[in-house]
C-alpha cells in the first residue's frame, strides 16, 4: 500500500512542462472552456489577453482558458537568477459568471496534474487585486502550495472602469511555479520541458539564452528616445481607433503602449512622478476602450447571450 | 419567564480575509444582539466563533416569542369628543375606526391635564424564527467591510461568497434565506479532510462535532491558544523560542481551521544578515514564527502552521524551505549591493525622487530637515553638525534595494548601513528612531538627536502639506498627520522637551520657499495640534473639562500644558476640589457681569467683616508663598496649597454681600475677588471644572 502510494509520488514529480499544459487544457476543456491561443503580442500578463480583458465587460457569458506568456522586463536577472525571468507563462482560465463551485473546480484541476489535496497545505490566502493599467480591480486570493504562491485567484469587480455584470472569476496558473513544486525541482532553467526516453528537454535548454540576451537589451541596449516616441505614436494610434468605432486594434495598440512603457521602466527611463503619469495616460485608453467595446457588443445585440 | 431555546447561526463562506476575521465576527455578533435588544427577546449571552470558512454565533436562552405588549393609542380629548348634543365628532369616529372598534367601546384616559379618550390595544409578540432572517441579514449588511464583492450572476454584496447558510433554533433548523443563500439543515467540515456536509444535532454541540466529526476547531481562541502551545513547543525542541507576534498569530489563526505546526531550516549562512530583514521575509511574507536563542540571536529555523494532518508531512516542509530560501538569497543579494553602494551616496539621487509635487523632492525635504535641526540643535544639547548630518542621511535609506523590497524596515536599514559606512553611532541610531514612534503605543526616540530628527520631520510635512491645502478631512488623512501629530507631541510630553508649538511651527513654516506661503497655515496647524492634544488625553482617562481649564491660560509649550493637567488631575483628587472649583466659578460670573476687566489693587482700608479682612490677609500670603511654587513650574504644589483656602472662601461667600450698596465697597470686594481668582489662574482656569 504505501509502496503504491510511493509510485504515484514519483510519476506525479515526473510530470513534464508540456504534460503540465496538456493536462490543464484537457480538464479546463472538460468544463466547457475554449481553449484558446496566446495573443500574438507582448503583455504584461495574461489578464491582457482580449479573452480576459474584453470578454469580461458586459453580460455575453465566457468560458476560456489559454497560455500566455507574459513579460516583464524589469523581472529579467540574466539568467543568472533560479526563480525570475523576464519571459514566462500564465496558464489563464476564465469563467464568466463565476459559478458557485468555481473553487472546488480550481481544487479539482490540481487533483487532475498530480497535487493530492490531502497531502499538501492549500490554502487561499487574501490578495486583492488591481491593475492600474486596465482600470481593473477585483477581490480574491493567492492560493498557496505549501508555502508557496502557485496561483491568483480573483473575482473581477471592475474592468476597464466598467462595472463586471455578471463577475468573471479568473484563475492564473504560474506554471513554472506549479511544474517546480511537482518535480521537486529548486532551479527553474533545470525544469524538465518534455522527455522522450533517454533524451530532456530542459527549461533552460529553451529560455536560458533567451533570458541573457533580453536582459542586456531590456536594461542596457533598447534605445529609449525611441521607445518614448513609440509610446507617444501608440497612443494617438489607439486614440485614433476609438474614434474610428474599431475597439480591437484600438486594444492592440493600447498593449503595443504599455509594453513600451514597461520596457521604458527596465531602463529607469521614467521618473517616479513621470511614472504615475504614464500609467494614467494607459488606464485612460484602457477605459475608453472597454467603453467602445461594451458599445460595438451591445450593437450586435450580445451575441453570446443568445446561445 | 417565557419559553427559550439555545441558536445557532452559521455563515459558511469562501476564504475570509485574516487580517479582519475577528473583527467582523465579533461586529457580527454586537449586531445580532443589537437587533435582538431592539426586538425585546430576551436571551442570556451570545458568544461568536469564526474560521476562514465561517462566522458563527452561539446565543443561549433566546426567547422563542417576543412578549404580548400593551400599546395605548390617545384619541380627541373627551372636551373636544362630543357635540353639544353628546353626538361623536366625526375625528372621533375616525378615531375608533381607526382601533377597529365603535366609540362607546373607547375608554377614558384621566390625567393632570385633562381627560382623553384612547385605546389599549393588545399586540401580539411575534415569533422569534419570523424576525430572525431579518436580524441576520441587517445584521451582514451593517460589518465593517472595507471592499464588498460580487460573484457570478447575483447583486448581492458581501465581503465573499457565501457558500451556506445554517440557522438551528433549539433543534430544529430555521428555513429563511440568507442575501440569497437558502439556509439548509447542514453545515460543512474541513476543505479537505472532511468535504462533506454534516448534521449539527443542536447548537450546544456544535462545536464539538464539528472537531469530532470534521476536523474544524471553530472557536477563535481556542484555535489561538492550541497554535501558540503547539508552535512554543517545536521551537522548544529545537532548543530555542519562537518569536511570537501578536497580529501575525491572529493572523495565523485566521487562516488555519486545523492547525498543524511543523518546523522548518534555512541555510545559516544567512544569519549574516540583519535580523529585521530575516524576521520580516518570514513573517510578512510567509507567516512564519522565527526562533531565536537564550541570547536573543536568530537561529536557521522556521515555525510555519498549516491546516492539515497531511499523509506526508515532509512534503510541506520541504515545500515551504523552498520558498524561503530563494526569498532569503533575493534579501542577501540586495544587503550586499547596498553596502557597496553606500548610504551617503543616495544624497544626490533624492532630488530624483518627488516627495509631493508641490513641496519638491526628498532632497529639498533633506535641506529643510537639515536647517530645521542645526536651528533646534542647542536647545536640545546636541551638536549642530552631527544633527545636521543625520538630516542630510535620514531619507537616504528610501532608494536602497532592501527598503523597495522591505518598505516596513525604512530608518532600520538606514542605522544598518549608517553603522556599515562608519558614520557616527549616535547619527546611525538616530536613523532608526526617525519613524518613531512608527504606531500608537509605540517606543519613543530614546536618544536626543533622535528625538530632535522625529519631530523636525513631523513638524516639517504637518507645516509643508497644511500649506498646499491637503489637511486631513473627516476620515481622509492620507499623508498621516494625525499620527504625525500625536507622535510630535509625545515625544515633547514624554521626552520632556521644553519646546514651544507655535515657536517650532513658525521655524518650520521660514524653512519652505516664499512662494509656498507656508505662513498663512500657521495658525491651523497649531489649532490641529491643540486638537491632537485633547485627543491624546482624552485618550489617556483625562476628562475633558480637566482639559478645558487647562487649554484656558494658552500655554503653547506641551510640557508646561501637561505639568499643569496633571496638577489640575491631582488637584481634583482633594476634598476641597469642588468647592473651590464651584466657587471660582461663581467668581468667574460675578467678574463677568461687573465692569471689572484687569485686576485691581485691593484698598485695605474699605475692608471691614472679619470674613474679607482674612481672605485678603490670606492672598497676600499665598502670593508670596506660590511665587517661587511658579518660577519651578511646580503647578502641583501650587493647587495643594490653594486647597487651604477652601475655608475662608466659603467663609467669604457667606458672610460678605459682594453686590452691595456702597460702590467703593463693592468695587474693593470684586477686586478682591479677582486676586483670589488669580492665584488659581496661575496654573488652571478650574472654574471650567464640572462637578
Amino acid at each position: 500500500m504505501s509502496q503504491d502510494n510511493k509510485q504515484k509520488e514519483v510519476s506525479g514529480s515526473q510530470m513534464s512542462f508540456q504534460q503540465l499544459i496538456f493536462e490543464l487544457q484537457q480538464y479546463w476543456s472538460g468544463h466547457g472552456c475554449t481553449i484558446a491561443q496566446p495573443y500574438d503580442m507582448e503583455m504584461g500578463a495574461g489578464t491582457f489577453h482580449p479573452a480576459t480583458f474584453l470578454r469580461s465587460i458586459g453580460p455575453e457569458p465566457w468560458r476560456a482558458a489559454y497560455v500566455q506568456p507574459c513579460r516583464r522586463p524589469t523581472d529579467g536577472r540574466y539568467g543568472e537568477n533560479p526563480n525570475r525571468l523576464q519571459h514566462y507563462y500564465q496558464f489563464q482560465v476564465l469563467l464568466k459568471p463565476s459559478p458557485d463551485n468555481i473553487q472546488q473546480l480550481y481544487l479539482d484541476s490540481l487533483k487532475a496534474i498530480g497535487v493530492d489535496t490531502e497531502t499538501h497545505d492549500i490554502r487561499f490566502v487574501e490578495d486583492n487585486w488591481e491593475s492600474p493599467t486596465l482600470g481593473a480591480w477585483g477581490l480574491g486570493w493567492e492560493v498557496w502550495l505549501d508555502g508557496m504562491e502557485i496561483s491568483q485567484f480573483t473575482y473581477f469587480q471592475q474592468v476597464g472602469g466598467l462595472d463586471c455584470k455578471p463577475v468573471t472569476g479568473e484563475m492564473t496558473y504560474g506554471l513554472e511555479r506549479i511544474a517546480m513544486c511537482l518535480q521537486n525541482c529548486s532551479n527553474i532553467f533545470d525544469l524538465v520541458w518534455t522527455q522522450n526516453g533517454e533524451h530532456t528537454v530542459t527549461y533552460g535548454d529553451i529560455y536560458h539564452q533567451n533570458e541573457v540576451e533580453m536582459s542586456r537589451y531590456n536594461f542596457e541596449l533598447a534605445d529609449t528616445d525611441s521607445l518614448f516616441s513609440w509610446f507617444d505614436t501608440c497612443e494617438q494610434e489607439s486614440n485614433k481607433l476609438i474614434e474610428a468605432g474599431l475597439p480591437i486594434p484600438a486594444y492592440e495598440m493600447t498593449m503595443k503602449a504599455s509594453h513600451t512603457f514597461n520596457l521604458l521602466d527596465a531602463r529607469s527611463a521614467i521618473s517616479v512622478t513621470e511614472r504615475q503619469r504614464y500609467i494614467l495616460r494607459v488606464r485612460t485608453l484602457s477605459r475608453a476602450i472597454a467603453q467602445a467595446f461594451f458599445e460595438s457588443r451591445e450593437k450586435l445585440g450580445f451575441p453570446l447571450l443568445k446561445q | 419567564m417565557s419559553k427559550t431555546q439555545n441558536l445557532l447561526i452559521e455563515i459558511g463562506t469562501e476564504e475570509l480575509p485574516p487580517k479582519s476575521l475577528k473583527k467582523l465576527a465579533t461586529a457580527f455578533k454586537e449586531e445580532v444582539c443589537k437587533s435582538l435588544n431592539e426586538q425585546e427577546l430576551k436571551f442570556s449571552d451570545c458568544l461568536w466563533y469564526a474560521t476562514p470558512r465561517r462566522l458563527s454565533i452561539l446565543i443561549h436562552d433566546l426567547e422563542t416569542t417576543q412578549e404580548d405588549k400593551e400599546q395605548q393609542r390617545r384619541g380627541p380629548a373627551v372636551s373636544a369628543a362630543f357635540d353639544e348634543d353628546g353626538k361623536a365628532t366625526r375625528a372621533t369616529e375616525g378615531f375608533a375606526k381607526s382601533c377597529g372598534i365603535e366609540v362607546d367601546q373607547l375608554e377614558r384616559l384621566e390625567t393632570d391635564k385633562g381627560s382623553w379618550l384612547a385605546f389599549n390595544a393588545k399586540v401580539k409578540g411575534k415569533e422569534t424564527t419570523e424576525l430572525i432572517a431579518e436580524i441576520i441579514e441587517s445584521a451582514l449588511g451593517r460589518l465593517p467591510i472595507a471592499k464588498r464583492m460580487r460573484w457570478g450572476d447575483s447583486d448581492v454584496e458581501f465581503v465573499r461568497p457565501i457558500k451556506w447558510v445554517l440557522i438551528l433554533f433549539g433543534n430544529v433548523p430555521i428555513d429563511c434565506e440568507i442575501m440569497g443563500v437558502s439556509s439548509g439543515k447542514e453545515s460543512y467540515g474541513h476543505r479537505f479532510h472532511h468535504p462533506d456536509s454534516i448534521t449539527i444535532k443542536d447548537p450546544a454541540s456544535y462545536l464539538e462535532t464539528l472537531k469530532q466529526e470534521a476536523n474544524v476547531l471553530a472557536d477563535y481562541d481556542v484555535r489561538r491558544n492550541l497554535i501558540e502551545t503547539q508552535v512554543k513547543e517545536i521551537a522548544k525542541s529545537n532548543n530555542g523560542q519562537a518569536v511570537i507576534d501578536s497580529d501575525l498569530l491572529d493572523e495565523v489563526t485566521s487562516l488555519v481551521e486545523w492547525p498543524v505546526s511543523f518546523s522548518g531550516e534555512f541555510n545559516s549562512d544567512f544569519l549574516k544578515l540583519p535580523k529585521e530583514v530575516l524576521i520580516s521575509s518570514m513573517q510578512d511574507h510567509q507567516k512564519y514564527f522565527p526562533v531565536i536563542d537564550k541570547q536573543g540571536n536568530l537561529l536557521p529555523y522556521f515555525i510555519s502552521v498549516a491546516n492539515i494532518e497531511s499523509k506526508d508531512p515532509a512534503l510541506i516542509k520541504s515545500g515551504n524551505e523552498r520558498v524561503i530560501q530563494p526569498r532569503l538569497s533575493d534579501a542577501a543579494f540586495f544587503w550586499e549591493r547596498d553596502l557597496k553602494h553606500g548610504l551617503a551616496n543616495h544624497i544626490d539621487s533624492l532630488k530624483k525622487v518627488v516627495y509631493q509635487k508641490q513641496l519638491g523632492s526628498l532632497h529639498d525635504k533633506s535641506e529643510r530637515l537639515q536647517k530645521t535641526v542645526t536651528s533646534l540643535a542647542n536647545s536640545l544639547s546636541v551638536d549642530a553638525n552631527t544633527a545636521k548630518r543625520a538630516a542630510e542621511l535620514s531619507l537616504c535609506d528610501l532608494l536602497t534595494d532592501m527598503v523597495s523590497e522591505f518598505p516596513a524596515l525604512q530608518g532600520t536599514m538606514g542605522r544598518y548601513y549608517a553603522e556599515a559606512d562608519g558614520e557616527d553611532a549616535t547619527v546611525a541610531i538616530a536613523l532608526e528612531e526617525y519613524y518613531q514612534p512608527r504606531f500608537a503605543g509605540d517606543k519613543l526616540p530614546a536618544t536626543p538627536l533622535g528625538q530632535l530628527l522625529a519631530l523636525s520631520e513631523k513638524i516639517d510635512s504637518l507645516v509643508g502639506i497644511f500649506s498646499i491645502g491637503k489637511a486631513p478631512t473627516g476620515d481622509k488623512d492620507p499623508f498621516g498627520l494625525r499620527r504625525s501629530a500625536i507622535g510630535l507631541l509625545r515625544i515633547i510630553i514624554e521626552c520632556e522637551l521644553d519646546i514651544d508649538l507655535k515657536e517650532l511651527i513658525s521655524l518650520a513654516a521660514s524653512n519652505y520657499p516664499k512662494e509656498l506661503d507656508a505662513n498663512k497655515c500657521i495658525d491651523n496647524v497649531y489649532q490641529f495640534l491643540l486638537e491632537r492634544l485633547r485627543r491624546y488625553y482624552l485618550d489617556e482617562g483625562v476628562s475633558p473639562d480637566s482639559f478645558e481649564s487647562v487649554l484656558a491660560i494658552n500655554t503653547s509649550k506641551p510640557l508646561d500644558f501637561h505639568h499643569r493637567l496633571t496638577a489640575v488631575t491631582e488637584f481634583r483628587k482633594l476634598a476641597e476640589a469642588e468647592s473651590l472649583a464651584a466657587a471660582n466659578k461663581r467668581i468667574s460670573n460675578i467678574l463677568k457681569k461687573s465692569d471689572i476687566s484687569d485686576i485691581k489693587k485691593v484698598n485695605d482700608k474699605l475692608l471691614s467683616e472679619d470674613s474679607e479682612l482674612t481672605l485678603a490677609k490670606s492672598l497676600s500670603e499665598y502670593q508670596i508663598r506660590l511665587a517661587p511654587m511658579m518660577k519651578n513650574r511646580d503647578y502641583k504644589s501650587a493647587l495643594t496649597e490653594l486647597a487651604g483656602l477652601r475655608e475662608t472662601v466659603d467663609s467669604f461667600f457667606d458672610n460678605v454681600m459682594v453686590n452691595c450698596d456702597d460702590e467703593a465697597i463693592k468695587i474693593n470686594r470684586l477686586a478682591l475677588l479677582s486676586n483670589l481668582s488669580a492665584l488659581f489662574l496661575l496654573t488652571a482656569d478650574i472654574s471650567k471644572l464640572q462637578s
